[in-house]
């Protein structure tokens, strides 16, 4: 088990014990309050421990299976340069039909500097969280982790405990975050916090700030999206107007009506609601588009709606083919990796903040990875190349 | 604008009105026969995503819809063993208890989720819509109303049966008293703390199959999959007057006014800028129904109280 | 169970007594609630259990309907030793058990109610049509008039009571236990009980009557047990005994049941209401106009069935509900029908409220604390702001001290107190603020017979201090033990005002179920009085203007 899950198991173990606190009567309740509080402390102790003895054993795991594990990873390595063809340079390519995903394996870890990571949803949620995740892991480092902190409270204590363990690098991966930081990151000016997406360091000088252009790949996937759309109007499921995802949505309408095809923007209002997003991407099907896309880790309902209507998907965050394998086209897949490297040489050179990183097609930090398994009329595949070109070099505004 | 008023616009709305509404009613139902025996529980969210996550786990392994059926309504069951076992055998206040199961459903369905799945992947079988022979045909009413899955069948049959159950049986009648003045059941030899212990049994399989409706119904599971959504479940028991069709013109009301705000949004009647403020209408609008219909009904008196002899 | 037909006159052998209770004990952490109590019951005799609350009359009935377990001490039914498990048990083994507390559901129908438990859970319904018949049929032979298909909650306190005696005669109960069925009563419902009552015991039946009214007790016994402190202290009968013995046996000492009144003139008038109207929490007008005044040295006690409107005028008086537009509450001239309750008090305002746990006194604080509650902010208490500790101690010793509060300590909460001396302490503390209108509301409720012996004494010494004394209480013993001037409620309304000599038992009982003055001097026996339901929805407002002018005409001329 690794620390994580010792962590969560002792998270459901407390929710279980304030049940038993609840059992005392009137009187009691003290008493209760004092025996919840002297467990948790015992609880705490304990996690300690035993994370530390996981921790432990994984590292002698680790240490075993390195050997047998970079053999494999080397072939896979092999496999995967020959798979993934780059079709115009670091910005795009297209993964062979089968395969999940293109990042590159961890190699040698680009780095000693030790790295925790505290988002919002799952590790595995293949959008938001997997997406850095996934980049810090391809850098050979490896995280620890805090996920699924539904609560900003929760996050907060979390990259608090992560400072104060002695951390270097804590990225705290949510722009919910922001306030949190404001009061913790003066408390620890020699731990580097790392904050995105954000456009802005609030004035701290040991935190980085992050954000993705993600209206550069969104108008890349609009006008891909329009030159396949028959009907000329696609259907577009977002979260809520605000941060990468706005961006995205802005960046694909502008690509999208470039080409003559119009889209349809429902904003949901939640990340995580998938009953809601299943049926807006219902009602866009309904109302007659015939290519969908989406942001948030919700659009795994619309992509099943995709799916059960052979209606082709555009993806954004992380390649999402695994939810569709034959429907997904292309997906906009944020490589965090390029803004990490450069975040840790400046923290190796001595700073630990105070500038904003941007992921761009420019930088690769920014891929449009296109689904081999999708049959893409290669006139219009032949045509991103230049899009993207057009917007590097910013002879096409994406409207931002 | 010009297509939003039409027939079939109209049909697709009511339809994932209803399709919305499942969950809700099934959770809210569940929770009505609860809170009438005066066990009150916050911990239906909770329950809802260990039901989600059982059903739609071994549905994806079994590619068995039956299994993942008798899973879902078999973990809600055992929740309420447990938190009967909570409230009423150790009588703890309920409040506090319901929260922990909420938190403890929420991490636990997580922690499993990530052990055992990892990453979303979609059901190869889902509960499927069927159409009612003969109704289902009915132009628009049956694309509406009579082309569903069967746990939305399901859901809608328990309102009279609920109703039935609560007004005309013996065990109904109990379920009542001890709601309402349990030293009273007590004195005549009913058994207060097993009206109850049975009351939220039921209450949890329901919640047990709301989880199942969402998960095997989208055909996905992935953390906090509810969303909150058992909380308002429970407030619609409020909202529905601990009657079932009141909680069934609730859950309705929620899940057509979202759909409808979706279909609003979807054809651009409602501007992006104002879209947040779209999504904030079901529960907007609830708050404002339950404030102007506010009948002068009272809760069950014995509501979250637990009992004991002493 | 609902095959059984009623067969009280079935007759087995009568030497046996019905229900022997042998060497009852019953411990509780700290207490030992029944010491080696025996007790027992014929057929056919009302077997009285008298004592003072926590004398351990309740735990021995708690433990005869299988609700407690006794640690020693052994029970025989009918010649037979018989444990006793649980209320189902009672009830097979033909015992039943009339509470203090309204065993009822209220939103359940009387057949409802009457079926709850006859059936197991798991059956799939009872039929309520049948249920109701069987309830028609003990109804007219007892002439225990209800509808069966009526919810509980609509009916009136003596309509309830009935139902919950058909719930035991439908269980064919052949042992009876009425623990103070005669609390919420009005006289003429408590003859109407004892009718039934008499009539039951006529048929064979065994009754245990608990009450603490003791010319009831003397009426309706045949035997009676005393109990103190969970010990048997005497038996008597009531040929041998009246209430004044009674009263002793119950306290242990010489106790003074009627306290000498001095005669007092009245003086200046210092309480006043005019057409004073209250919303009550249901909505409806629950005070409907009533014009009252209080003179200097002189006690007026409101007499009436509980939920009249009693509390809303206390509460509307004291400053705590608001009146409607056009109500007067005047205290030494001064109108205060608006105002809150300090300017109230500060108006010269004292009150003692009902629920002295709830509004009188805060459990969880100590004694210091709450004798303190109204006066902490007094500049003699404070230093810069902060409490004079020294001085606070020595004010609540002198008010401990004079007014006989028994604590432990200054700083024992004061939920562990008895009823008495929590309601000894309040009174300490409203009549150091020297009022000049006491507002005294069921100030001897569920107190013990010492307590509430110093209590009137406390009343009488302010009205002969010149104080404006207003006692609301549905004691109607209290009320003509005390008062000089008595006023009956009914339905918000004040119906009748009389003065101490003219007043009557009966009269009063008329005028608390809604008879106005004219007419309870003509009543007739067989009025459908307690037929008035209390919760009446269509509000008092419907009653007709006749009767507001004779009281305000009585009120004029005293």
């Amino acid at each position: 088990m690794s620390k994580k899950v010792v962590l969560k198991l002792i998270g459901a173990l407390a929710a279980l014990v304030f049940i038993a606190a609840a059992c005392g009567s009137d009187d009691a309740v003290d008493d209760a309050v004092d025996e919840v509080t002297d467990a948790g402390d015992d609880a705490v102790d304990a996690a300690g421990d035993a994370a530390d003895a996981a921790d432990d054993a994984v590292d002698d795991v680790t240490e075993e299976a390195e050997g047998a594990m970079e053999e494999e990873e080397e072939e896979e390595g092999d496999a995967d340069d020959g798979d993934a063809m780059a079709d115009a340079g670091g910005n795009m390519l297209t993964v062979e039909c089968g395969e999940t995903s293109s990042f590159p394996a961890a190699s040698e870890p680009v780095t000693d500097l030790t790295v925790a990571i505290v988002a919002p949803s799952a590790e595995d949620d293949l959008a938001f969280t997997q997406s850095m995740v996934d980049a810090v892991t391809a850098l050979g480092i490896e995280p620890q982790l805090t996920t699924s902190t539904f609560v900003v409270e929760e996050a907060a204590a979390a990259i608090r405990g992560y400072a104060e363990d002695g951390i270097d690098v804590v990225i705290a991966h949510g722009t919910q975050y922001g306030g949190s930081l404001e009061e913790i990151a003066p408390e620890f000016p020699e731990t580097s916090f790392v904050w995105g997406t954000a456009s802005e360091t609030q004035g701290l000088d040991n935190v980085f700030a992050y954000t993705p252009a993600a209206d550069q790949g969104g108008y890349v996937l609009g006008t891909v999206a329009a030159k396949l759309s028959e009907a000329g109007s696609i259907g577009m499921v977002g979260p809520i107007e605000a941060g990468d995802a706005a961006l995205y949505v802005d960046g694909f309408v502008a690509g999208a009506e470039a080409e003559g095809a119009s889209v349809n923007v429902t904003y949901t209002g939640s990340f995580g609601d998938v009953a809601l997003a299943t049926e807006a991407a219902t009602a866009h099907v309904d109302a007659g588009s015939d290519i969908l896309t989406g942001s948030a880790q919700h659009v795994v309902g619309a992509i099943s709606v995709a799916d059960a209507n052979q209606v082709p998907w555009f993806g954004t965050q992380s390649n999402q083919v695994s939810l569709s394998p034959d429907l997904v086209v292309a997906s906009q897949v944020y490589h965090w990796e390029v803004v990490l490297t450069d975040i840790f040489s400046a923290i190796e050179g001595g700073t630990l903040g105070g500038e904003v990183f941007e992921l761009t097609l420019e930088n690769e930090g920014l891929v449009i990875e296109f689904n081999g398994c999708f049959e893409l009329d290669e006139e219009i595949k032949g045509g991103v190349g230049e899009t993207i070109a057009g917007v590097v070099d910013g002879s096409i505004s994406t409207g931002q | 604008m010009r297509d939003l008023f039409t027939l079939s616009v109209l049909v697709s709305t009511v339809a994932a009105g209803i399709r919305l509404a499942t969950p809700y009613l099934l959770a809210a139902l569940g929770e009505t026969i609860g809170q009438r025996s005066g066990v009150l529980n916050l911990g239906v969210d909770g329950v809802m995503l260990l039901s989600a996550f059982g059903s739609y786990y071994v549905v994806l392994r079994t590619e068995n819809l039956w299994y993942g059926f008798l899973a879902g309504a078999v973990i809600g069951l055992l929740m309420g063993v447990v938190y009967g076992v909570i409230t009423v055998v150790f009588e703890a206040e309920q409040g506090i208890s319901g929260i922990g199961i909420f938190l403890f459903g929420l991490g636990f369905s997580d922690l499993l989720f990530e052990e055992l799945v990892g990453t979303p992947t979609p059901l190869k079988v889902r509960l499927e819509e069927v159409a009612i022979p003969g109704l289902g045909s009915i132009p628009y009413v049956g694309d509406a109303i009579f082309q569903h899955n069967p746990l939305t069948y399901l859901a809608f049959a328990l309102v009279p049966i609920v109703t039935l159950v609560l007004f005309k049986t013996t065990f109904g009648m109990n379920v009542r008293a001890v709601g309402e003045n349990p030293q009273a059941a007590d004195s005549l030899g009913v058994s207060v703390a097993g009206v109850r212990f049975i009351a939220i049994l039921i209450g949890n399989t329901m919640a047990g199959l709301a989880g199942m409706a969402l998960s095997l119904g989208l055909g996905i599971f992935q953390p906090n999959l509810t969303q909150g959504l058992g909380f308002i479940a429970v407030a619609l028991v409020y909202f529905g007057a601990w009657r079932s069709r009141g909680v069934m013109v609730g859950a309705l009301l929620y899940g057509i006014v979202a759909s409808l705000v979706l279909q609003l949004k979807t054809r651009g009647i409602i501007p992006l800028e104002a879209s947040d403020l779209g999504a904030m209408a079901p529960a907007v609008l609830t708050i404002v129904a339950l404030v102007v219909l506010a009948r002068r009904i009272e809760a069950p008196a014995a509501l979250a109280r637990p009992f004991s002899r002493h | 169970m609902e095959s059984l037909a009623t067969a009280p006159e079935r007759v087995e052998n009568t030497d046996v007594p019905l229900l022997e209770m042998r060497n009852i004990t019953k411990r509780f952490p700290g207490v030992v609630a029944n010491d080696d109590v025996s007790f027992d019951l014929r057929r056919g005799e009302v077997h009285t259990l008298l004592g003072e609350n926590g004398a351990g009359k309740s735990t021995l009935m708690k433990i005869l309907f299988g609700l407690y377990q006794p640690d020693e001490g052994q029970i025989l039914l009918r010649g037979n030793p018989v444990e006793i498990t649980s209320p189902t048990n009672a009830i097979g083994m033909r015992i039943g058990m009339v509470h203090q507390h309204f065993m009822l559901v209220p939103t359940l129908s009387v057949a409802e109610n009457v079926a709850l438990g006859l059936k197991p859970g798991w059956r799939p319904s009872t039929n309520l049509g049948a249920v109701s018949s069987r309830i028609v049929e003990i109804s007219e032979r007892y002439g225990l008039a209800v509808d069966p298909s009526i919810e509980v909650w609509k009916l009136s306190v003596g309509e309830r009571q009935r139902v919950e005696i058909i719930k035991a005669l439908y269980r064919d109960a052949e042992l009876l236990v009425l623990d103070e069925p005669t609390a919420v009563l009005t006289p003429q419902e408590v003859d109407d009980l004892f009718v039934i009552l008499r009539q039951m015991t006529a048929n064979g039946r065994g009754l245990v009557f608990i009450s603490h009214k003791l010319h009831e007790v003397i009426e309706l016994s045949d035997r009676i047990t005393v109990l103190r402190n969970g010990r048997v202290t005497g038996h008597t009968v009531p040929a041998d005994a009246d209430r004044h013995q009674l009263a002793q046996m119950m306290v242990g000492r010489e106790v003074v049941l009627a306290p000498d009144k001095a005669s007092v003139e009245p003086g200046d008038v210092r309480l006043s209401l005019r057409d004073v109207k209250v919303i009550g929490d249901r909505g409806t007008m629950a005070v409907n106009g009533v014009d009252l005044d209080v003179r200097a040295g002189e006690i007026v006690g409101i007499a009436g069935v509980s939920g009249n409107g009693q509390r809303e005028l206390a509460e509307t008086i004291a400053g705590l509900r608001p009146a409607r537009r056009g109500s007067v509450v005047e205290i030494d001239g001064v109108d205060v029908t608006a105002a809150n309750s300090a300017t109230t008090r500060a108006a010269g305002l004292a009150y003692v409220p009902e629920e002295r746990m709830k509004d009188g006194a805060i459990g969880e604080f100590d004694v210091k604390e709450n004798l303190l509650l109204i006066n902490h902010d007094d500049s003699r208490f404070l230093r810069s702001g902060l409490f004079r500790s020294e001085r606070m101690a020595e004010h609540c010793h002198r008010l401990v001290d004079a007014f006989s509060v028994k604590t432990p300590s200054l700083e024992t909460p004061t939920k562990s107190l008895s009823g008495g001396n929590i309601q000894k302490l309040i009174l300490a503390r409203e009549l150091d603020s020297s009022p000049t209108v006491l507002l005294a509301a069921q100030p001897t409720r569920g107190v013990d017979i010492g307590a509430a012996e110093y209590i009137h004494s406390q009343l009488l010494a302010q009205r002969a201090d010149g104080v404006a004394i207003l006692m609301i209480s549905e004691d109607l013993d209290e009320i003509l033990a005390l008062a000089d001037r008595i006023a009956v409620m009914y339905e918000g309304k004040v119906v009748s005002v009389l003065d101490r000599p003219s007043a009557t038992r009966e009269g009063l009982g008329l005028a608390m179920a809604g008879a106005t003055v004219g007419e309870a001097d003509s009543f007739v026996a067989d009025s459908p009085i307690a037929d008035s339901p209390v919760h009446d929805s269509d509000g008092p407002d419907s009653d007709g203007p006749e009767s507001a002018v004779a009281d305000s005409e009585v009120t004029d001329a005293s």
